[in-house]
């Protein structure tokens, strides 16, 4: 199931009439959303944090080249190497040569949005390459062929009676009638399973939720265990990430790690985090002998200097989803891009080009909700309307709500013509909502008066009763 | 040209000003005792914390864990001089192989952080990183002087250059994959006891 962000209209139709995904949704919801507020109340001046938090990604952003030269500086002085990829297609390219040189047959990974974003598992499997992903939720999500639904929690959609016949289908090995009913018992058949993959990999790749330019240090986050083993048991291990994720020093990573799982699950810290620098130290026994960092781009530089930048800052909480209307109906499976959600709106039309996500930023009430609640305060909305700007400026925009909009302009500058079509529109509706005083229907809006009528006008626009006082 | 410099010159033909130098972040202070806010914090992420008053009685509280799990009066030791010269005696079998996943295993903590209870290791030669990721039950050692309030603190303790490998500790391993419900030993342990010693 791969949808196409193009179809984005048409995917929703078909989501929000999925009532699995409705009560997973609201599942989702009341896990993240009310455990994030419980835990920045518990935190005290978390606007600080935010503030303080901004200025350092804002910081970063304007420093990129002297950061990432620094980074990479750090790195070879540790002995590992850092690549540059311009391009999905370079990143995989350099990732395949990594592993064709370790002679690499499988490959464990921790949980990498980047390493979606250049589908890189695709790219390994036609390499003759088995990639096992081993995060839970990405491990389940692998087994069923699907993308991940959302950008921290990538199975929340799925129910435990349907991952306990995923596991069944895919665990061939194990007793057919064993009970797979609890959740703890899906658990543990994972990690029984995973743990033998871990130890007969011949490298390991993980993300990294920051890099510290000053360490040469790449940071993970994780609950479960799964990135460390990834980085700590194979010969080789890759950190795959965006070149933006790069700060100047383990401070400023102490101030985002705050903020980060606080907005993500509400926790004030995840089970593990994970500062990883280079290779063993040549008398270490532990750790992996080879360390590689592929830093992509795929469009985030040509968004410095744009009125899109400060997405740039994003530090991936998904706290922006978790709030959002739109994602908190549809879920992330709709947006058919790596990023759903106002993140994904305000991202994706630099990512994957505009002719592709040109949908996205239009999939938005303008609540605001994601800009109150983004903890380094990245203002969706507004790059959301750059991007529309940018949608009807190339000819994208869909025609109907165009034309409309021309059809009004064309009246509304014309007071004579907008006052007699107001006449004549009043009168028309009050005609149509009858005794009932409201209107149940009008042509093209059927969706619109599915759920709610129309209260009807009196029969004389405003400009007339003044008038007759 | 290269990706590397591709990518270097765009960023340094788009920018455009300079955003100010972010200013120093001071965490918010611990109120009352390091120590009880380490235990405190650490107890809600679910590890089990005792207060032990020296190095030497950690071999009776090892064995009192295990027996509380019902678990083999067995536990792997890294190659820390500092865990193999405590008075293990011939109670608890000792095991000097990396642990398996049902295993207990020890390991001594050079730092903790009060503000959420977290413990901090660092990778040696006699202190694999990895060891706090394969057993079932990790039973850690922490000096209570050695508890800081905040990730800072021990940061500047560690000192540069950092090993290969540091690793923040909080509770057990988890998962919220399935249903968004915490199942605790996802991957790595199922349960985390923090023996902290006072002298």
């Amino acid at each position: 199931m791969n949808l196409d962000p193009r179809n984005f209209p048409q995917n929703v139709h078909t989501a929000l009439g999925d009532t699995r995904l409705k009560s997973a949704l609201a599942r989702l919801k009341t896990h993240f959303s009310v455990s994030r507020k419980k835990s920045i109340a518990r935190f005290g001046d978390f606007e600080t944090l935010r503030e303080t938090g901004r200025a350092i990604r804002d910081h970063a952003i304007e420093h990129l080249d002297t950061l990432l030269e620094t980074f990479e500086k750090n790195v070879t002085a540790r002995c590992g190497h850092v690549h540059w990829a311009r391009t999905p297609a370079e990143a995989c390219e350099i990732i395949l040569t990594i592993l064709r040189e370790a002679g690499a047959k499988t490959v464990t990974k921790g949980k990498t949005m980047v390493s979606e974003e250049i589908d890189l598992n695709t790219y390994l499997e036609e390499a003759g390459i088995a990639p096992v992903e081993t995060d839970l939720g990405e491990y389940i999500i692998q087994l069923r062929g699907e993308p991940p639904s959302h950008i921290i929690a990538p199975a929340f959609h799925l129910h435990k009676d349907q991952v306990a016949e995923t596991f069944r289908k895919a665990h061939t090995t194990l007793d057919p009638d064993r009970a797979l009913t609890e959740r703890s018992a899906l658990v543990g058949e994972a990690r029984t399973m995973l743990r033998a993959r871990f130890a007969a990999a011949d490298a390991g790749i993980t993300g990294a939720n920051f890099l510290s330019a000053a360490d040469g240090a790449a940071v993970i986050v994780t609950n479960e265990g799964n990135g460390d083993l990834t980085r700590l048991l194979p010969k080789t291990h890759i950190v795959l990430t965006g070149i933006e994720k790069v700060v100047a020093n383990m401070d400023e990573v102490a101030v985002l790690l705050r903020l980060l799982t606080r907005s993500a699950t509400g926790q004030d810290i995840t089970s593990y985090v994970s500062v990883m620098t280079g290779p063993r130290a040549a008398d270490e026994t532990d750790g992996p002998q080879n360390f590689h960092v592929v830093l992509v781009d795929h469009g985030r530089s040509d968004l410095i200097g744009t009125e899109a930048q400060d997405i740039l800052r994003c530090i991936r909480c998904s706290a922006c989803m978790n709030h959002c209307p739109i994602y908190m109906a549809v879920g992330g499976h709709a947006y058919g891009a790596t990023y759903p959600g106002p993140l994904g709106a305000a991202l994706n039309p630099g990512l994957i080009g505009m002719a592709l996500a040109h949908h996205h930023p239009n999939a938005s009430t303008f609540c605001g909700r994601c800009e109150e609640v983004c903890p380094v305060k990245i203002p969706l909305p507004k790059i959301m309307r750059h991007w529309r700007a940018q949608e009807y400026a190339k000819g994208l925009a869909p025609k109907m709500p165009v034309f409309a909009l021309a059809l009004w302009a064309f009246a509304a500058k014309r007071p004579t013509l907008y006052k007699f079509g107001a006449r004549i529109g009043a009168r028309v509706l009050k005609f149509m909502a009858g005794r009932r005083g409201a209107v149940r229907a009008l042509p093209l809006k059927n969706g619109w008066f599915a759920v709610r009528d129309f209260p009807a006008p009196q029969g004389q626009t405003f400009q007339e009763m003044w008038r007759r006082r | 040209m290269s990706a590397r410099a591709d990518i270097l010159s765009t960023i340094r033909m788009r920018r455009t000003g300079s955003k100010p130098q972010p200013s120093r972040y001071k965490a918010p202070p611990i109120a009352g005792d390091q120590v009880e806010r380490f235990a405190e914090r650490a107890t809600i992420e679910a590890a089990e914390v005792r207060i032990l008053g020296s190095l030497g009685e950690v071999p009776d509280a090892v064995a009192d864990i295990l027996r509380a799990r019902n678990m083999a009066a067995s536990v792997h030791l890294p190659p820390d001089a500092r865990i193999g010269a405590l008075p293990w005696g011939t109670a608890i079998a000792l095991e000097h192989t990396a642990p398996g996943p049902n295993d207990a295993a020890v390991a001594l903590a050079p730092f903790a952080i009060a503000e959420t209870g977290t413990l901090v290791y660092t990778s040696a030669p006699d202190t694999p990183a990895s060891w706090h990721f394969r057993p079932g039950l990790e039973i850690a050692i922490v000096a209570a002087g050695n508890i800081l309030p905040h990730l800072e603190d021990v940061l500047a303790r560690v000192g540069k250059p950092l090993p290969s490998t540091i690793n923040l500790v909080t509770g057990p391993s988890r998962t919220g994959d399935i249903e968004q419900t915490l199942e605790l030993g996802a991957h790595g342990p199922k349960a985390l006891v923090i023996l902290v010693v006072k002298n």
